[in-house]
């Protein structure tokens, strides 16, 4: 029973996290306003950055991947061209014999 | 327009296939039945709760403990959803409380990056992410023991990097390059430093609050409401 207790605390904090901006109906004061505009580009860079390195030695590989896929992004402006870019790039680096 | 957010998100199947089956996996090995791995990519939804939970709860660690996590891990949601409210505001209670239900980082960021000011994008795009995470939790708990391992394959990487295709084309000004510059350093200092998930909602609050005292002598941003205005009177 404690299995499902406790699945239900989960539910109860991320669905709270997640309603309680989403709820918000009232105009916001103009600090505030700009404050969200930048939520995106803020949190987005704090998501990138820790994980970029990863876990298994091959950080190299994985920052060259990262900027084939934010120069493509950059250019085209194209979700999937950026990653699968980004993506080849790594799995090519990685596997290149003097890396 | 559904449809344009549920294909949206497809690119970044990539990263969720993978990922799904190997939580499904984890849960399974550290003693889950079907029904309970299931039930947590559905009442959840919340990949990296859902996979440091899952060993816990396999073990019958103190749930206290677990929720505490799960909610560090995603408290930024929180932000998420302001975003969504300013640029939406004239969501219904319904639509409030379902967008919010299946609320995701890669479904508010395709949202926010596709410029699309339409909920049922947004909302196309949420379940995209939930009906793929979903059908391949199902896979891999029935099919666990021929799962490939996902950060050995390297496929961890697609997260950064779907996270960056979304995050260029959305700076555009000097500022808001100095933003995600700043969110970058801050990050790289201070979340290896606290506890996991808190870090990034103090960056994230950092950062903003850096954007919105940096544009301090720009006129309010106005062209939301005035769309919304026009959308109405048409």
């Amino acid at each position: 029973m404690n299995f499902w207790l406790t699945v239900l605390g989960m539910l109860a904090v991320t669905f709270g996290s997640r309603l309680a901006g989403m709820l918000l109906t009232t105009p916001l004061p103009p600090f505030w306003v700009r404050f969200v505009r930048f939520v995106p580009i803020a949190v987005f860079a704090a998501l990138i950055i820790p994980s970029l390195e990863g876990t298994r030695g091959e950080g190299l590989p994985r920052v060259i991947g990262a900027v084939l896929c934010g120069v493509l992004a950059w250019r085209t402006k194209q979700l999937w061209i950026g990653l699968f870019a980004g993506m080849l790039g790594f799995w090519i680096m990685r596997n290149l014999p003097l890396m | 327009m559904f449809w344009k957010g549920f294909r949206a998100i497809m690119p970044l199947y990539l990263g969720i296939i993978p990922f799904a089956l190997a939580y499904a996996v984890t849960a399974r090995a550290a003693g889950l039945g079907i029904l309970e791995t299931q039930a947590l990519s559905v009442l959840v939804f919340a990949g990296a709760s859902q996979f440091s939970a899952a060993p816990l709860l396999g073990a019958g660690v103190n749930g206290f403990a677990i929720v505490l996590t799960t909610f560090l891990l995603n408290v930024r949601h929180l932000l998420y959803g302001i975003s969504i409210a300013r640029v939406l505001p004239n969501m219904t209670l319904r639509q409030r409380i379902f967008g919010a239900y299946f609320l995701t980082d890669e479904a508010f960021g395709t949202f926010i990056a596709s410029g699309v000011k339409d909920y049922r994008f947004f909302f196309g795009a949420c379940i995209s992410l939930f009906v793929s995470w979903n059908a391949f939790t199902l896979v891999g708990a029935l099919a666990s023991s021929l799962v490939p391992d996902p950060v050995a394959l390297g496929v961890d990487l697609v997260f950064p990097l779907s996270f960056l295709a979304l995050l260029i084309p959305i700076l555009k000004t000097r500022i808001e390059w100095l933003v995600a510059g700043f969110s970058s350093l801050a990050a790289f200092l201070l979340v290896p430093r606290l506890p996991s998930g808190l870090g990034i909602l103090v960056v994230g609050v950092l950062g903003s609050l850096l954007g919105a005292w940096l544009t301090k002598d720009e006129p309010v941003q106005t062209q939301v409401s005035l769309e919304d205005a026009a959308r109405e009177v048409a």
